[in-house]
């Protein structure tokens, strides 16, 4: 009866809210944005290693050879960039102090994935690439661990 | 400053006959639960009774739920935990850290922005 009375009247007069508050916006982080990005640097770097220069005197041969190295460079360093904004996102907004305690390397382990971001930006190594692509593995299964989630590393390639 | 507070309130009790006709009588305010920072003890949506004149007279406790406006964004009201009290305010934080904004980044939450203590949930 009562029961009955009060759901009435939540219907009639609406609560005011109250937030049980998170600036960001809650859930939506994931750091799959920064494994995609990561690995299109690995694959740009390693096309770019494989990359045949063209016979001398072939001026054809040539011009596709510019671009297509001009073209796999530029995907390397944009993809890189990505790949360092989305890590900064997850360290900076969604990890937070209590984090922190449960993984005491978190900031030297995404200082030091930042840090492979701009080695391969500058560089054409393959190494510096895939240690990118393991440190990002890292953070994987860091932010899913803080979720308690089981979510296994996959990669799309 | 006193102790802080370990471990976050456990529970909330329902609304008892009590309750409601103080809430009928204005001596309660009304809120709804909107975001997931004080999961898992109050789902979003759940409706709590909050005591406006709690804390005229004594200062919040650690460990008491609590209604209280951000102190960077005026007018956003939070619902968190008190986990100390001292001269400049109450560190207030979720009870779930890892989706809570709280005073582990704007700080501790002046006296007059505290609204209320959190008394029960509604009904």
């Amino acid at each position: 009866m009562l029961n009955q009375a009060i759901a009435k009247l939540q219907a009639w007069f609406p609560a005011e809210a109250v937030h049980a508050h998170c600036d960001g916006p809650c859930g939506v982080y994931d750091p799959s944005s920064a494994r995609v990005a990561a690995e299109a640097v690995l694959s740009m770097t390693k096309k770019l290693v494989d990359l045949e220069t063209p016979a001398s005197g072939d001026k054809a041969a040539a011009v596709a050879y510019h671009n297509t190295f001009a073209r796999y460079t530029a995907i390397k360093e944009e993809q890189a960039q990505i790949a360092k904004d989305e890590l900064l996102v997850l360290w900076t907004d969604y990890f937070k102090p209590v984090h922190l305690e449960q993984f005491p390397d978190l900031h030297d382990t995404f200082w030091k994935a930042a840090k492979l971001c701009s080695a391969c930006k500058v560089e054409v190594s393959v190494q510096h690439a895939t240690e990118l692509m393991e440190a990002v593995q890292k953070i994987h299964g860091i932010f899913w661990t803080t979720k308690n989630r089981d979510v296994s590393w996959y990669t799309a390639s | 400053m006193t102790s802080p507070s370990l471990q976050p309130p456990p529970q909330l009790r329902h609304s008892q006959l009590t309750d409601v006709v103080l809430w009928l009588l204005r001596q309660r305010r009304r809120f709804r639960i909107v975001g997931a920072s004080m999961l898992p003890l109050l789902e979003p949506g759940t409706e709590v009774l909050i005591d406006p004149f709690a804390y005229r007279r004594q200062r919040p406790q650690p460990g008491d739920l609590v209604v209280a406006y951000h102190p960077r964004q005026p007018g956003l009201r939070l619902i968190k935990w008190v986990v100390y009290v001292d001269e400049d305010g109450c560190f207030l934080q979720g009870l779930n850290a890892a989706e809570s904004t709280d005073s582990r980044e704007f700080g501790r939450v002046p006296w007059v922005n505290i609204v209320g203590r959190v008394g029960c949930r509604f009904p």
